[in-house]
Protein backbone atom coordinates (compact mmCIF):
# COMPACT_ATOMS: atom_id res chain seq x y z
CA UNK A 1 0.00 0.00 0.00
CA UNK A 2 1.29 3.48 -1.17
CA UNK A 3 1.99 6.10 1.78
CA UNK A 4 -1.15 8.43 0.84
CA UNK A 5 -3.18 5.40 0.80
CA UNK A 6 -2.08 4.60 4.33
CA UNK A 7 -2.71 7.86 5.20
CA UNK A 8 -6.23 8.03 3.73
CA UNK A 9 -7.05 4.57 5.84
CA UNK A 10 -5.50 5.94 9.10
CA UNK A 11 -7.59 9.06 8.47
CA UNK A 12 -10.90 7.58 7.83
CA UNK A 13 -9.88 5.15 11.11
CA UNK A 14 -9.59 8.44 13.24
CA UNK A 15 -12.08 10.03 12.17
CA UNK A 16 -14.69 6.36 12.88
CA UNK A 17 -12.95 6.74 16.11
CA UNK A 18 -13.56 10.09 16.57
CA UNK A 19 -17.59 9.46 15.58
CA UNK A 20 -17.45 6.75 18.20
CA UNK A 21 -16.25 8.58 21.48
CA UNK A 22 -18.43 11.82 20.15
CA UNK A 23 -21.68 9.51 20.13
CA UNK A 24 -20.30 8.42 23.88
CA UNK A 25 -19.59 11.59 25.00
CA UNK A 26 -22.76 12.96 24.12
CA UNK A 27 -25.74 10.73 25.20
CA UNK A 28 -28.11 13.52 24.50
CA UNK A 29 -27.74 13.78 21.47
CA UNK A 30 -26.64 10.13 20.64
CA UNK A 31 -29.65 8.64 22.14
CA UNK A 32 -32.22 10.80 20.34
CA UNK A 33 -30.50 9.89 17.24
CA UNK A 34 -30.55 6.20 17.58
CA UNK A 35 -34.10 6.39 18.62
CA UNK A 36 -34.80 8.25 15.30
CA UNK A 37 -33.10 5.67 13.32
CA UNK A 38 -34.72 2.87 15.05
CA UNK A 39 -38.28 4.86 14.19
CA UNK A 40 -36.88 4.98 10.53
CA UNK A 41 -35.66 1.23 9.78
CA UNK A 42 -39.46 0.17 11.15
CA UNK A 43 -41.20 2.71 8.71
CA UNK A 44 -38.70 1.39 6.21
CA UNK A 45 -40.82 -0.92 4.14
CA UNK A 46 -43.68 0.61 4.34
CA UNK A 47 -41.83 4.27 3.05
CA UNK A 48 -39.92 2.34 0.37
CA UNK A 49 -43.32 0.45 -1.50
CA UNK A 50 -45.38 4.36 -1.00
CA UNK A 51 -42.49 5.95 -2.55
CA UNK A 52 -40.92 4.59 -5.13
CA UNK A 53 -41.50 6.29 -8.28
CA UNK A 54 -44.05 8.84 -6.60
CA UNK A 55 -43.95 12.53 -6.67
CA UNK A 56 -45.12 13.32 -3.41
CA UNK A 57 -42.64 11.58 -1.20
CA UNK A 58 -42.09 14.61 0.74
CA UNK A 59 -45.87 14.94 1.17
CA UNK A 60 -45.54 10.95 2.13
CA UNK A 61 -42.55 11.46 4.60
CA UNK A 62 -44.61 14.24 6.37
CA UNK A 63 -48.01 12.10 6.88
CA UNK A 64 -45.72 8.53 8.01
CA UNK A 65 -43.81 11.22 10.44
CA UNK A 66 -47.29 12.12 11.76
CA UNK A 67 -48.69 9.31 12.38
CA UNK A 68 -45.27 7.76 13.85
CA UNK A 69 -44.32 11.28 15.85
CA UNK A 70 -48.12 10.70 17.22
CA UNK A 71 -47.94 7.89 18.08
CA UNK A 72 -45.07 7.62 19.88
CA UNK A 73 -45.64 10.73 21.86
CA UNK A 74 -49.54 10.17 22.94
CA UNK A 75 -49.10 8.17 25.60
CA UNK A 76 -46.54 10.94 27.51
CA UNK A 77 -49.24 13.51 26.91
CA UNK A 78 -51.78 11.53 28.24
CA UNK A 79 -49.45 10.71 31.00
CA UNK A 80 -48.67 14.02 31.96
CA UNK A 81 -52.22 15.02 31.92
CA UNK A 82 -53.30 12.41 34.15
CA UNK A 83 -49.90 12.33 36.27
CA UNK A 84 -51.87 15.02 39.02
CA UNK A 85 -54.58 12.28 39.72
CA UNK A 86 -52.78 8.99 39.02
CA UNK A 87 -50.39 10.61 42.07
CA UNK A 88 -53.43 11.08 44.46
CA UNK A 89 -54.75 7.83 43.41
CA UNK A 90 -51.64 6.23 44.41
CA UNK A 91 -50.52 7.82 47.34
CA UNK A 92 -54.11 7.31 49.06
CA UNK A 93 -54.17 3.75 48.07
CA UNK A 94 -50.27 2.99 49.17
CA UNK A 95 -51.10 2.76 53.39
CA UNK A 96 -54.03 0.25 52.57
CA UNK A 97 -51.54 -1.80 50.19
CA UNK A 98 -49.06 -1.72 52.69
CA UNK A 99 -51.03 -3.07 55.62
CA UNK A 100 -52.58 -5.79 53.81
CA UNK A 101 -48.74 -6.72 52.63
CA UNK A 102 -47.71 -6.27 56.05
CA UNK A 103 -50.44 -8.84 56.98
CA UNK A 104 -49.47 -11.18 54.58
CA UNK A 105 -46.12 -11.48 55.55
CA UNK A 106 -46.56 -11.68 59.35
CA UNK A 107 -49.03 -14.56 58.23
CA UNK A 108 -46.13 -16.10 56.34
CA UNK A 109 -43.70 -16.38 59.84
CA UNK A 110 -46.36 -17.23 61.73
CA UNK A 111 -46.94 -20.27 59.30
CA UNK A 112 -43.10 -20.65 58.75
CA UNK A 113 -42.31 -20.86 63.16
CA UNK A 114 -45.34 -23.28 63.44
CA UNK A 115 -43.60 -25.39 60.60
CA UNK A 116 -40.06 -24.85 61.72
CA UNK A 117 -39.68 -23.10 65.14
CA UNK A 118 -37.98 -20.35 63.23
CA UNK A 119 -38.19 -16.45 63.31
CA UNK A 120 -37.86 -14.64 59.98
CA UNK A 121 -36.63 -11.27 60.99
CA UNK A 122 -36.75 -10.15 57.16
CA UNK A 123 -38.77 -6.78 56.82
CA UNK A 124 -39.59 -6.17 53.16
CA UNK A 125 -42.57 -4.27 52.99
CA UNK A 126 -41.03 -1.49 55.16
CA UNK A 127 -37.65 -1.64 52.91
CA UNK A 128 -39.74 -1.63 50.07
CA UNK A 129 -41.54 1.01 51.74
CA UNK A 130 -38.60 3.28 52.07
CA UNK A 131 -37.26 2.36 48.79
CA UNK A 132 -40.54 3.73 47.36
CA UNK A 133 -40.65 7.21 49.66
CA UNK A 134 -37.44 7.60 48.38
CA UNK A 135 -37.18 6.88 44.86
CA UNK A 136 -40.68 8.76 44.96
CA UNK A 137 -39.10 12.02 46.31
CA UNK A 138 -36.43 11.66 43.64
CA UNK A 139 -38.71 11.03 41.03
CA UNK A 140 -40.67 13.87 42.33
CA UNK A 141 -37.00 16.32 42.78
CA UNK A 142 -36.51 15.50 39.23
CA UNK A 143 -39.51 15.74 37.22
CA UNK A 144 -38.37 19.64 35.60
CA UNK A 145 -35.12 17.42 34.44
CA UNK A 146 -37.50 14.67 32.64
CA UNK A 147 -39.48 17.30 31.29
CA UNK A 148 -36.96 19.06 29.62
CA UNK A 149 -35.91 16.07 28.80
CA UNK A 150 -39.07 14.78 26.92
CA UNK A 151 -39.74 17.86 25.06
CA UNK A 152 -35.77 18.00 23.84
CA UNK A 153 -36.24 14.12 22.32
CA UNK A 154 -39.73 15.69 21.01
CA UNK A 155 -38.15 18.21 19.12
CA UNK A 156 -35.12 16.17 18.15
CA UNK A 157 -36.42 12.76 17.32
CA UNK A 158 -38.99 14.57 14.36
CA UNK A 159 -35.85 16.47 13.25
CA UNK A 160 -33.54 13.57 12.64
CA UNK A 161 -36.43 11.18 11.18
CA UNK A 162 -36.81 13.87 8.43
CA UNK A 163 -33.42 14.08 7.88
CA UNK A 164 -33.01 10.13 7.74
CA UNK A 165 -36.41 10.03 5.39
CA UNK A 166 -34.73 12.88 2.86
CA UNK A 167 -31.39 13.04 3.45
CA UNK A 168 -30.07 9.47 4.58
CA UNK A 169 -29.11 8.59 0.76
CA UNK A 170 -26.81 11.67 0.16
CA UNK A 171 -25.84 11.07 3.56
CA UNK A 172 -24.74 7.37 3.48
CA UNK A 173 -23.20 7.61 -0.28
CA UNK A 174 -21.37 11.03 1.06
CA UNK A 175 -19.86 8.15 3.86
CA UNK A 176 -19.68 5.60 1.40
CA UNK A 177 -17.20 7.66 -0.64
CA UNK A 178 -15.21 8.61 2.18
CA UNK A 179 -14.12 4.57 3.03
CA UNK A 180 -10.61 4.23 1.36
CA UNK A 181 -10.78 1.73 -1.60
CA UNK A 182 -8.76 -1.21 0.46
CA UNK A 183 -11.59 -1.85 3.01
CA UNK A 184 -14.74 -0.69 0.75
CA UNK A 185 -16.30 -3.97 -0.26
CA UNK A 186 -16.03 -5.46 2.90
CA UNK A 187 -17.06 -2.36 4.81
CA UNK A 188 -19.88 -1.45 2.54
CA UNK A 189 -21.54 -5.28 3.14
CA UNK A 190 -20.79 -5.55 6.36
CA UNK A 191 -22.83 -2.38 7.06
CA UNK A 192 -25.45 -3.40 4.47
CA UNK A 193 -26.04 -6.24 6.20
CA UNK A 194 -26.43 -5.01 9.90
CA UNK A 195 -29.00 -2.32 8.37
CA UNK A 196 -30.59 -4.87 7.32
CA UNK A 197 -30.37 -7.32 10.38
CA UNK A 198 -31.08 -4.61 12.63
CA UNK A 199 -33.61 -3.11 10.82
CA UNK A 200 -35.60 -6.50 10.23
CA UNK A 201 -34.73 -7.21 14.16
CA UNK A 202 -36.54 -3.98 15.32
CA UNK A 203 -39.60 -4.86 13.28
CA UNK A 204 -39.83 -8.61 14.38
CA UNK A 205 -39.52 -7.85 18.35
CA UNK A 206 -42.46 -4.85 17.34
CA UNK A 207 -44.51 -7.35 16.01
CA UNK A 208 -43.76 -10.16 18.73
CA UNK A 209 -44.73 -7.24 21.44
CA UNK A 210 -47.57 -6.46 19.82
CA UNK A 211 -49.16 -9.78 19.67
CA UNK A 212 -48.10 -10.67 23.05
CA UNK A 213 -49.42 -7.79 24.21
CA UNK A 214 -52.87 -7.98 22.30
CA UNK A 215 -52.97 -11.99 23.64
CA UNK A 216 -52.54 -10.79 27.50
CA UNK A 217 -55.45 -8.25 26.86
CA UNK A 218 -57.88 -10.76 25.24
CA UNK A 219 -57.14 -13.14 27.99
CA UNK A 220 -57.31 -10.45 30.88
CA UNK A 221 -60.42 -9.50 29.53
CA UNK A 222 -62.29 -12.70 29.68
CA UNK A 223 -61.20 -13.70 32.62
CA UNK A 224 -62.56 -10.02 33.60
CA UNK A 225 -59.01 -9.16 35.36
CA UNK A 226 -58.70 -5.55 36.01
CA UNK A 227 -57.10 -2.71 33.80
CA UNK A 228 -56.34 -5.61 31.13
CA UNK A 229 -55.41 -2.79 27.97
CA UNK A 230 -52.55 -1.05 30.69
CA UNK A 231 -51.39 -4.63 31.58
CA UNK A 232 -51.67 -5.80 28.12
CA UNK A 233 -49.32 -2.77 26.55
CA UNK A 234 -46.57 -3.30 29.56
CA UNK A 235 -46.19 -7.01 28.88
CA UNK A 236 -45.92 -5.99 25.27
CA UNK A 237 -43.62 -3.81 25.80
CA UNK A 238 -41.40 -5.53 28.27
CA UNK A 239 -41.49 -8.39 25.86
CA UNK A 240 -38.60 -6.70 23.69
CA UNK A 241 -36.47 -7.83 26.02
CA UNK A 242 -35.44 -11.14 25.85
CA UNK A 243 -35.85 -14.02 28.79
CA UNK A 244 -35.93 -11.27 31.43
CA UNK A 245 -38.89 -9.10 29.58
CA UNK A 246 -42.24 -11.82 30.44
CA UNK A 247 -41.16 -11.91 34.03
CA UNK A 248 -40.88 -8.09 34.59
CA UNK A 249 -43.98 -7.76 32.92
CA UNK A 250 -45.60 -10.53 34.90
CA UNK A 251 -45.00 -8.24 38.00
CA UNK A 252 -47.77 -5.38 37.83
CA UNK A 253 -50.30 -7.99 37.15
CA UNK A 254 -49.36 -10.27 40.07
CA UNK A 255 -49.18 -7.09 42.56
CA UNK A 256 -52.43 -6.22 41.65
CA UNK A 257 -53.99 -9.69 41.93
CA UNK A 258 -51.84 -9.84 45.89
CA UNK A 259 -53.39 -6.55 46.70
CA UNK A 260 -57.27 -6.66 45.36
CA UNK A 261 -60.03 -7.53 47.44
CA UNK A 262 -62.51 -7.73 44.75
CA UNK A 263 -63.46 -12.03 44.84
CA UNK A 264 -63.57 -11.77 41.25
CA UNK A 265 -59.97 -10.75 40.40
CA UNK A 266 -58.30 -14.23 39.74
CA UNK A 267 -54.99 -15.11 40.97
CA UNK A 268 -54.94 -18.18 39.07
CA UNK A 269 -56.48 -16.70 36.41
CA UNK A 270 -54.64 -14.19 35.31
CA UNK A 271 -51.25 -16.81 35.88
CA UNK A 272 -52.49 -18.76 33.36
CA UNK A 273 -53.37 -16.28 30.99
CA UNK A 274 -49.92 -14.86 30.96
CA UNK A 275 -48.34 -18.44 30.84
CA UNK A 276 -50.62 -19.59 27.73
CA UNK A 277 -49.22 -15.74 26.20
CA UNK A 278 -45.87 -16.27 26.55
CA UNK A 279 -45.85 -20.13 26.14
CA UNK A 280 -47.37 -19.14 22.26
CA UNK A 281 -44.36 -16.44 21.88
CA UNK A 282 -41.75 -18.82 22.57
CA UNK A 283 -43.34 -21.95 20.73
CA UNK A 284 -44.45 -19.95 17.74
CA UNK A 285 -43.85 -16.22 17.56
CA UNK A 286 -40.35 -16.00 18.33
CA UNK A 287 -39.02 -18.83 16.14
CA UNK A 288 -40.80 -17.81 13.39
CA UNK A 289 -39.78 -14.63 13.46
CA UNK A 290 -36.79 -13.55 15.32
CA UNK A 291 -34.49 -16.39 16.17
CA UNK A 292 -33.53 -16.85 12.41
CA UNK A 293 -32.66 -12.84 12.56
CA UNK A 294 -30.47 -13.08 15.47
CA UNK A 295 -29.72 -16.88 15.70
CA UNK A 296 -27.19 -16.58 18.84
CA UNK A 297 -27.49 -19.10 21.55
CA UNK A 298 -29.63 -18.14 24.90
CA UNK A 299 -26.56 -18.16 27.04
CA UNK A 300 -24.86 -15.36 24.83
CA UNK A 301 -28.29 -13.31 24.87
CA UNK A 302 -29.14 -13.27 28.75
CA UNK A 303 -25.33 -11.88 29.12
CA UNK A 304 -25.65 -9.49 26.24
CA UNK A 305 -29.12 -8.34 28.30
CA UNK A 306 -26.85 -7.43 31.41
CA UNK A 307 -24.18 -5.63 29.60
CA UNK A 308 -26.70 -3.76 27.47
CA UNK A 309 -28.26 -2.77 31.04
CA UNK A 310 -24.72 -1.70 32.52
CA UNK A 311 -23.90 0.16 29.42
CA UNK A 312 -27.15 1.99 27.93
CA UNK A 313 -29.81 1.45 30.48
CA UNK A 314 -32.62 -0.06 29.25
CA UNK A 315 -32.37 1.48 25.79
CA UNK A 316 -28.71 -0.49 25.67
CA UNK A 317 -30.59 -4.18 26.90
CA UNK A 318 -32.83 -3.32 23.82
CA UNK A 319 -30.10 -2.69 21.44
CA UNK A 320 -27.20 -4.79 22.39
CA UNK A 321 -28.75 -8.27 20.70
CA UNK A 322 -28.44 -7.52 17.15
CA UNK A 323 -25.16 -5.53 17.52
CA UNK A 324 -23.84 -9.04 19.18
CA UNK A 325 -25.79 -10.44 16.31
CA UNK A 326 -23.17 -8.35 14.35
CA UNK A 327 -19.94 -8.80 15.31
CA UNK A 328 -20.93 -12.34 15.48
CA UNK A 329 -21.44 -11.87 11.85
CA UNK A 330 -18.22 -9.35 11.43
CA UNK A 331 -15.75 -11.95 13.36
CA UNK A 332 -16.75 -14.96 11.19
CA UNK A 333 -16.13 -12.79 7.86
CA UNK A 334 -12.56 -11.79 9.73
CA UNK A 335 -11.78 -15.75 10.70
CA UNK A 336 -13.40 -16.53 6.87
CA UNK A 337 -10.52 -13.77 5.52
CA UNK A 338 -7.70 -15.05 7.52
CA UNK A 339 -8.49 -19.30 6.78
CA UNK A 340 -8.15 -18.35 2.94
CA UNK A 341 -7.34 -21.45 0.78
CA UNK A 342 -7.74 -21.22 -2.45
CA UNK B 1 -43.14 -2.27 -17.16
CA UNK B 2 -40.80 0.25 -18.43
CA UNK B 3 -41.65 3.45 -17.69
CA UNK B 4 -41.79 3.86 -21.47
CA UNK B 5 -44.23 1.08 -21.95
CA UNK B 6 -46.31 2.88 -19.38
CA UNK B 7 -46.38 6.48 -20.55
CA UNK B 8 -47.25 4.82 -24.16
CA UNK B 9 -49.97 2.80 -22.82
CA UNK B 10 -51.03 6.00 -20.90
CA UNK B 11 -51.10 7.56 -24.23
CA UNK B 12 -52.75 5.04 -26.36
CA UNK B 13 -55.68 5.15 -23.63
CA UNK B 14 -55.81 8.66 -23.82
CA UNK B 15 -55.14 8.94 -19.89
CA UNK B 16 -52.92 11.87 -18.88
CA UNK B 17 -49.36 11.34 -18.03
CA UNK B 18 -48.66 13.70 -15.85
CA UNK B 19 -48.75 17.17 -15.34
CA UNK B 20 -45.51 17.67 -13.80
CA UNK B 21 -41.52 17.09 -15.67
CA UNK B 22 -39.45 15.63 -13.54
CA UNK B 23 -36.10 17.68 -13.03
CA UNK B 24 -33.97 14.44 -13.05
CA UNK B 25 -35.24 13.15 -15.68
CA UNK B 26 -34.65 16.24 -17.62
CA UNK B 27 -31.33 16.98 -16.13
CA UNK B 28 -30.84 12.89 -17.25
CA UNK B 29 -31.95 13.69 -20.91
CA UNK B 30 -30.20 16.38 -20.98
CA UNK B 31 -27.09 14.66 -20.13
CA UNK B 32 -27.46 12.11 -22.50
CA UNK B 33 -28.54 14.15 -25.68
CA UNK B 34 -26.18 13.66 -28.70
CA UNK B 35 -25.94 17.55 -28.80
CA UNK B 36 -25.30 18.03 -25.79
CA UNK B 37 -21.87 20.44 -25.19
CA UNK B 38 -20.69 18.79 -21.90
CA UNK B 39 -17.05 17.39 -22.08
CA UNK B 40 -16.97 14.27 -19.96
CA UNK B 41 -18.87 11.32 -21.16
CA UNK B 42 -22.37 10.72 -19.27
CA UNK B 43 -23.15 7.26 -17.50
CA UNK B 44 -25.63 7.17 -19.71
CA UNK B 45 -23.61 7.45 -22.62
CA UNK B 46 -21.10 4.91 -21.22
CA UNK B 47 -23.69 2.41 -20.73
CA UNK B 48 -24.99 2.61 -23.95
CA UNK B 49 -21.59 1.74 -25.28
CA UNK B 50 -21.11 -1.01 -22.96
CA UNK B 51 -22.03 -4.28 -24.75
CA UNK B 52 -23.72 -6.33 -22.20
CA UNK B 53 -26.51 -3.72 -21.53
CA UNK B 54 -27.26 -2.38 -24.49
CA UNK B 55 -30.36 -4.10 -24.31
CA UNK B 56 -31.34 -1.86 -21.50
CA UNK B 57 -34.00 1.41 -22.79
CA UNK B 58 -32.90 4.83 -21.59
CA UNK B 59 -34.77 5.04 -18.47
CA UNK B 60 -33.51 1.11 -17.22
CA UNK B 61 -29.95 2.83 -17.70
CA UNK B 62 -30.85 6.09 -15.37
CA UNK B 63 -32.09 4.14 -12.84
CA UNK B 64 -29.67 1.53 -13.16
CA UNK B 65 -26.58 3.99 -12.74
CA UNK B 66 -28.51 5.01 -9.54
CA UNK B 67 -27.23 1.35 -7.98
CA UNK B 68 -23.25 2.14 -9.06
CA UNK B 69 -20.75 3.12 -6.88
CA UNK B 70 -17.85 5.45 -8.36
CA UNK B 71 -14.34 4.35 -6.87
CA UNK B 72 -11.12 5.90 -8.00
CA UNK B 73 -8.34 4.19 -8.16
CA UNK B 74 -3.93 5.49 -8.45
CA UNK B 75 -1.63 4.25 -11.12
CA UNK B 76 -0.35 0.53 -9.64
CA UNK B 77 -3.32 0.88 -6.81
CA UNK B 78 -4.68 -2.74 -6.13
CA UNK B 79 -8.41 -3.15 -6.47
CA UNK B 80 -8.45 -6.34 -5.23
CA UNK B 81 -6.37 -9.08 -4.24
CA UNK B 82 -6.67 -12.80 -5.45
CA UNK B 83 -8.09 -14.88 -2.63
CA UNK B 84 -10.45 -11.75 -1.34
CA UNK B 85 -13.69 -11.77 -0.64
CA UNK B 86 -15.45 -10.87 -3.27
CA UNK B 87 -19.34 -8.87 -3.47
CA UNK B 88 -19.21 -6.89 -6.36
CA UNK B 89 -18.56 -5.87 -10.38
CA UNK B 90 -17.06 -3.23 -11.39
CA UNK B 91 -17.58 -1.41 -15.21
CA UNK B 92 -13.84 0.48 -16.11
CA UNK B 93 -15.43 3.68 -16.63
CA UNK B 94 -12.01 5.37 -17.47
CA UNK B 95 -8.55 3.90 -17.34
CA UNK B 96 -7.09 0.70 -17.32
CA UNK B 97 -6.31 -2.48 -15.33
CA UNK B 98 -4.04 -5.51 -14.80
CA UNK B 99 -4.69 -8.85 -14.18
CA UNK B 100 -2.71 -11.35 -12.39
CA UNK B 101 -2.86 -14.53 -11.24
CA UNK B 102 -1.19 -16.53 -8.95
CA UNK B 103 -1.03 -19.93 -10.74
CA UNK B 104 0.01 -21.85 -7.73
CA UNK B 105 3.17 -20.67 -6.33
CA UNK B 106 2.93 -19.25 -2.52
CA UNK B 107 4.71 -16.31 -3.22
CA UNK B 108 3.36 -12.93 -1.75
CA UNK B 109 3.43 -10.97 -5.20
CA UNK B 110 0.65 -10.53 -7.53
CA UNK B 111 1.60 -13.54 -9.78
CA UNK B 112 1.89 -13.46 -13.38
CA UNK B 113 0.23 -11.07 -15.29
CA UNK B 114 -2.65 -12.39 -17.50
CA UNK B 115 -4.70 -9.41 -19.33
CA UNK B 116 -5.02 -5.94 -19.52
CA UNK B 117 -8.49 -4.65 -19.64
CA UNK B 118 -9.77 -1.27 -21.06
CA UNK B 119 -12.17 1.53 -20.87
CA UNK B 120 -16.02 0.16 -21.25
CA UNK B 121 -15.19 -4.00 -20.03
CA UNK B 122 -15.96 -5.35 -16.79
CA UNK B 123 -14.59 -8.01 -14.09
CA UNK B 124 -15.81 -9.44 -11.20
CA UNK B 125 -18.68 -10.65 -11.90
CA UNK B 126 -18.77 -13.80 -10.07
CA UNK B 127 -18.44 -11.80 -6.91
CA UNK B 128 -22.23 -10.63 -7.59
CA UNK B 129 -23.53 -13.89 -7.81
CA UNK B 130 -21.58 -16.79 -6.26
CA UNK B 131 -22.79 -16.77 -2.13
CA UNK B 132 -19.53 -17.27 -1.17
CA UNK B 133 -16.87 -15.80 -3.89
CA UNK B 134 -12.75 -15.58 -3.65
CA UNK B 135 -11.42 -13.87 -6.46
CA UNK B 136 -9.35 -16.00 -8.87
CA UNK B 137 -7.35 -13.11 -9.67
CA UNK B 138 -5.53 -9.72 -8.29
CA UNK B 139 -6.75 -6.75 -10.27
CA UNK B 140 -4.59 -3.66 -10.44
CA UNK B 141 -4.94 -0.14 -11.84
CA UNK B 142 -2.43 0.20 -14.69
CA UNK B 143 -3.48 4.33 -14.51
CA UNK B 144 -5.45 6.78 -13.02
CA UNK B 145 -8.60 4.47 -13.16
CA UNK B 146 -12.65 5.15 -12.05
CA UNK B 147 -14.30 2.29 -11.68
CA UNK B 148 -18.08 2.02 -11.45
CA UNK B 149 -18.83 -1.04 -8.99
CA UNK B 150 -22.25 -2.57 -8.57
CA UNK B 151 -22.24 -4.71 -4.53
CA UNK B 152 -24.64 -7.85 -3.71
CA UNK B 153 -26.56 -4.83 -1.67
CA UNK B 154 -27.24 -2.86 -4.42
CA UNK B 155 -28.91 -5.66 -6.69
CA UNK B 156 -30.69 -6.88 -3.51
CA UNK B 157 -32.12 -3.56 -3.38
CA UNK B 158 -32.87 -3.17 -7.39
CA UNK B 159 -34.67 -6.33 -7.15
CA UNK B 160 -36.28 -5.28 -4.51
CA UNK B 161 -37.41 -1.78 -5.92
CA UNK B 162 -37.57 -2.22 -9.74
CA UNK B 163 -37.38 -6.41 -10.17
CA UNK B 164 -38.05 -6.15 -13.81
CA UNK B 165 -34.76 -4.07 -14.23
CA UNK B 166 -32.82 -6.20 -11.57
CA UNK B 167 -33.85 -9.08 -13.42
CA UNK B 168 -32.62 -8.11 -16.54
CA UNK B 169 -29.45 -7.08 -15.21
CA UNK B 170 -29.08 -10.64 -13.58
CA UNK B 171 -30.04 -12.31 -17.04
CA UNK B 172 -26.73 -10.38 -18.64
CA UNK B 173 -24.48 -10.98 -15.85
CA UNK B 174 -25.23 -14.97 -16.43
CA UNK B 175 -25.11 -14.17 -20.16
CA UNK B 176 -21.24 -13.15 -19.11
CA UNK B 177 -20.76 -16.29 -16.80
CA UNK B 178 -21.95 -18.28 -19.98
CA UNK B 179 -19.52 -16.81 -21.98
CA UNK B 180 -16.68 -16.63 -19.73
CA UNK B 181 -17.58 -20.91 -19.09
CA UNK B 182 -17.78 -21.32 -22.92
CA UNK B 183 -14.33 -19.81 -23.45
CA UNK B 184 -12.91 -22.00 -20.42
CA UNK B 185 -14.29 -24.98 -22.03
CA UNK B 186 -12.78 -24.60 -25.50
CA UNK B 187 -9.60 -23.40 -23.98
CA UNK B 188 -9.61 -27.02 -21.34
CA UNK B 189 -10.22 -28.96 -24.79
CA UNK B 190 -7.61 -27.24 -26.51
CA UNK B 191 -5.26 -27.62 -23.89
CA UNK B 192 -5.99 -31.34 -23.06
CA UNK B 193 -5.50 -32.04 -27.03
CA UNK B 194 -2.06 -30.21 -26.44
CA UNK B 195 -1.55 -32.53 -23.53
CA UNK B 196 -1.98 -35.15 -25.87
CA UNK B 197 -0.23 -34.30 -28.78
CA UNK B 198 2.71 -33.83 -26.36
CA UNK B 199 2.08 -37.39 -24.62
CA UNK B 200 2.45 -38.71 -28.28
CA UNK B 201 4.92 -37.43 -29.26
CA UNK B 202 7.05 -38.60 -25.94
Amino acid sequence: MKRNQKIKLYLFLAMFAGAVIFAILFPRLTLPFGFAYILYLMAKPFTVKLTTGSKKQRFIYFCIMLVGVSFMFFPLFATLYNMDTDFGKFSAQLPEAQKILQDKVFGLKVKVFDQFGFKLKLDPVNYVMAKIESQGADFLNHIPDYLSAMFEWMLLVPLFLWFFFMESRKFSQGLLEAIPNPIFEKSYVLFSQFNTKFGEYIIAKFIEATILGTLVTLGLLIVGFPYPFILGFVAGVTNILPYIGPVIGFVPAFFIALLSKDPNVSMLGMVVIYTLANLIDMILVFPLLVSKIVNLHPIVVVVSIIIGSQLGGIVGMIVIIPFIAFFKLLFKEIYKDLSVQL
Amino acid sequence: MSYEKEVMEKMSRGESTGDRLEIPILKYLWDASPLSFLAKESYHDFFKKVSVLNSFSDNEVRLFTKFLHRREFMTNEVIFKQGDSGYGFYFIFSGSVNIHANFGTQTEDMGDFVIRLEKRQYFGEMGLLEEFNRRSATVVAAENTVLLGIFKPDLERMLELYPVLGAKFLRETALIMANRMGQLTREIVMLKKKVKELEQRG
